[in-house]
């Protein structure tokens, strides 16, 4: 197999500039064909702009993306033949049924896709002839997740395809893009959420300040960059806290008024738990102990604030 | 560009249209709404009446002859005033901006120059305005026409100057007749810029057209179907202002070949124009306040709703740069006056104008930086 067969993506060190603002700084990856890709990073990371160059939307101010062997500078034709894409927040025209939309972006693509088959796929055969301003934001999602895929594209973009959506509508999203990646479509996912990354990605890349922090698969990025145990204490009494300090560790308030500290081994956990019982102290409440996960990776390497969403995603 | 793809669009913007009952209304309703109030105005000129508040002070046979004259062809219609009331506090608390006071002694210096016993005698008739008012220049004129032909009855000869009226035009028209092409030009600039630049707006505010751009629809397609889409709605609100002319105000114009060859380059135009503006409206809301700066000035500047000729020298120079101006005078050039000439040169301008506005507008519309 050669280079540009197995990777369905290669972008080359891909900049973008802004009058004085560098967006996107030199950025290389390959995308595997076949695989879940997911592109995370903070706001104003460079996120979208990178997606969007990759998508033709926007164009470099210099290096090259090889998109299924081919240059998308010269290809613009052609590549959008062959790609998908679900665009950040996606919107239709309001009053056109979920069925006359798809037809439209069929039409525009010149295939002649299985509408029924495509609206099965992504749960909304009931709401057909519904018009786009009378779906719910999951269901918005789902029509422009059928749209991004009427022309049968190799690549799928989807850039935030749950954000803003119940757990519930999460779910559904996910069945559909597991459903995508076991018909063989590689999938560009950009996302916020940890939690969505850690459960569809094959590799996952890192983006901050529009550069590359990291890149590799979920696992392969929590044990590269994380060592140690997260442990978590409630209630965060003061005298505890004093305790573990003075044992050598670095304790952090929690914002539910926990203890958080970090430790390198098991041992460690159950040294901390001793000493509180032989101090006298009364013993935790609440104990959790943690593997690290990709979302303290992330922490780690954006050096952003996490935001919780309720969707173990940040903002 | 592809037929295809154009056709898709073109579904989807009528589609969208026939959906939204009160958007259909008011695109059509508008310039109707205008026909109807400006053809009510400007069709009975003849029925041309003021109320004149007369104090009578001379309440004599000379004054009665004067009212008489102010009534003559319903010109006035008089309102007496009491004898004590004070003119001036009258008009004010009674809103009135003419105000007419004949004096005690009418009907005495009215013997004396009928009679020839004074030659030189006259009396003043005292009028109370207010200057702010905006009608009171047509009322001041009719009632120094009155007073003229009274004064010519007094110096007992003949007029030696009259006035003989030579149309250019073979039929009588009215001013419902010139004022109908100027709406249907300023009905369709309207609907082609306003809504090419509010649905340019919105779609790239909801993040469509970047959608969009990841297909293969180009900016031509894109233009090109907004073009058709106006297209549509412009020939049904000629029609139906034409219709309603028709009908209401009995408007008789010439509807030859050249009507639709001047809609579709007045559209091809303005819309045009609506997406090269497109990149200064970032937000739907931006939009109005953009098409509006555009399309007010456009309006009164071009000769719409009254001549070029009544404004200041460079404002008419300045008319001669816009667009709708052409519009203007090649809807009246064909439709009124039946001059090919005159229309060929107009729509040969406005095409430039088109032309212009067509590669402006493809080379300008940003959908993804």
């Amino acid at each position: 197999m050669t280079r540009s067969t197995e990777h369905a993506i290669i972008v080359d060190h891909l900049s973008k500039r802004y009058g004085d603002l560098l967006a996107v700084d030199d950025v290389s990856f390959a995308v595997n064909t076949g695989e879940v890709f997911a592109f995370l990073g903070p706001n104003g990371a460079g996120k979208s702009t990178t997606v969007e160059i990759i998508e033709t939307i926007r164009r470099p101010t210099s290096g090259t993306v090889t998109l299924l062997g081919m240059n998308i500078a010269t290809n613009k034709a052609e590549v959008v033949r062959r790609i998908g894409v679900l665009p950040q927040g996606f919107s239709s025209f309001d009053r056109i049924t979920v069925r006359e939309t798809l037809s439209f972006y069929a039409s525009v693509f010149r295939s002649l896709p299985d509408i029924n088959a495509l609206m099965d796929l992504t749960d909304l055969r009931a709401k057909a002839n519904a018009q786009f301003k009378t779906l719910s934001g999951g269901l918005k999602q789902r029509v422009g997740i059928a749209a991004a895929l009427v022309n049968d594209p190799d690549i799928v973009f989807l850039d935030e395809p749950t954000t803003g959506l119940d757990p519930h509508a999460r779910r559904q999203v996910w069945q559909v893009l597991k459903g995508l990646k076991a018909r063989g479509k590689t999938i560009f996912l950009t996302t916020h959420s940890m939690e969505e990354a850690e459960a569809l990605a094959d590799t996952v890349a890192i983006i901050s300040k529009g550069r590359i922090v990291a890149i590799g698969s979920p696992a392969r990025l929590t044990e590269k960059h994380t060592e140690q145990m997260r442990l978590t204490l409630k209630p965060g009494d003061a005298a505890v806290l004093d305790l573990v300090r003075r044992m050598g560790f670095s304790p952090t308030r929690t914002i539910d008024d926990g203890i958080a500290v970090s430790v390198p081994a098991a041992d460690d956990v159950r040294a901390i738990l001793a000493a509180i019982r032989e101090a006298g102290l009364p013993p935790p409440l609440g104990l959790d102990v943690r593997k690290p996960n990709l979302e303290e990776v992330y922490l780690k390497l954006t050096g952003e604030q996490l935001a919780q969403t309720g969707q173990g995603g940040v903002q | 560009m592809t037929p295809r793809i154009t056709a898709a669009m073109l579904v989807v913007r009528v589609r969208s249209l026939y959906r939204e009952p009160s958007a259909l209304f008011f695109t059509f309703a508008f310039p109707i709404i205008l026909v109807l109030v400006f053809g009510t105005i400007f069709t009975r000129p003849e029925h041309l009446n003021f109320e004149l508040p007369v104090q009578d002070n001379s309440g004599s046979e000379a004054s009665a002859m004067l009212l008489k004259a102010l009534t003559t062809d319903n010109a006035f219609t008089i309102i007496p005033i009491p004898p004590d009331a004070d003119p001036r506090l009258y008009a004010r608390e009674n809103k009135r901006n003419l105000l007419l006071v004949i004096p005690k002694d009418f009907q005495v210096l009215h013997n004396e120059r009928a009679l020839k016993l004074d030659g030189t005698a006259s009396v003043p008739v005292t009028y109370v305005f207010d200057p702010s008012s905006t009608s009171l220049g047509t009322k001041l004129q009719l009632l120094n026409t009155i007073v003229a032909a009274a004064n010519q009855r007094y110096s007992g000869t003949a007029a030696f100057i009259t006035l003989k009226p030579v149309s250019i035009l073979a039929s009588t028209y009215r001013f419902i007749e010139f004022f109908v092409p100027g709406i249907i030009a300023m009905a369709i600039m309207t609907s082609s810029l306003s809504s090419a630049l509010n649905m340019n707006a919105e779609l790239k505010q909801k993040g469509i057209l970047r959608k969009l751009a990841a297909t293969p629809i180009t900016r031509t397609d894109w233009l090109v179907s907004s073009i058709l889409y106006q297209l549509i709605l412009s020939v049904i609100s000629t029609v139906a202002i034409l219709l309603v002319s028709y009908f209401v105000f009995n408007v008789r114009l010439n509807i030859g070949t050249w009507l639709p060859l001047i809609v579709v380059v007045e559209v091809i135009a303005f819309v045009g124009i609506g997406m090269t503006l497109t990149p200064l409206a970032r937000e739907a809301e931006s939009a109005s306040a953009v098409s509006n700066a555009v399309l007010f000035p456009m309006m009164f500047l071009s000769g719409t709703f009254f001549p070029v000729e009544m404004m200041p020298g460079f404002l008419q120079t300045f008319a001669r740069f816009l667009p709708l101006y052409y519009v203007n005078e090649a809807l009246r050039a064909s439709m009124i006056f039946a001059d090919c000439a005159g229309t060929l040169w107009s729509v040969a301008i406005l095409a430039a104008f088109a032309a212009v506005a067509f590669v402006a507008g493809t080379v300008l519309t940003r959908w993804g930086e």
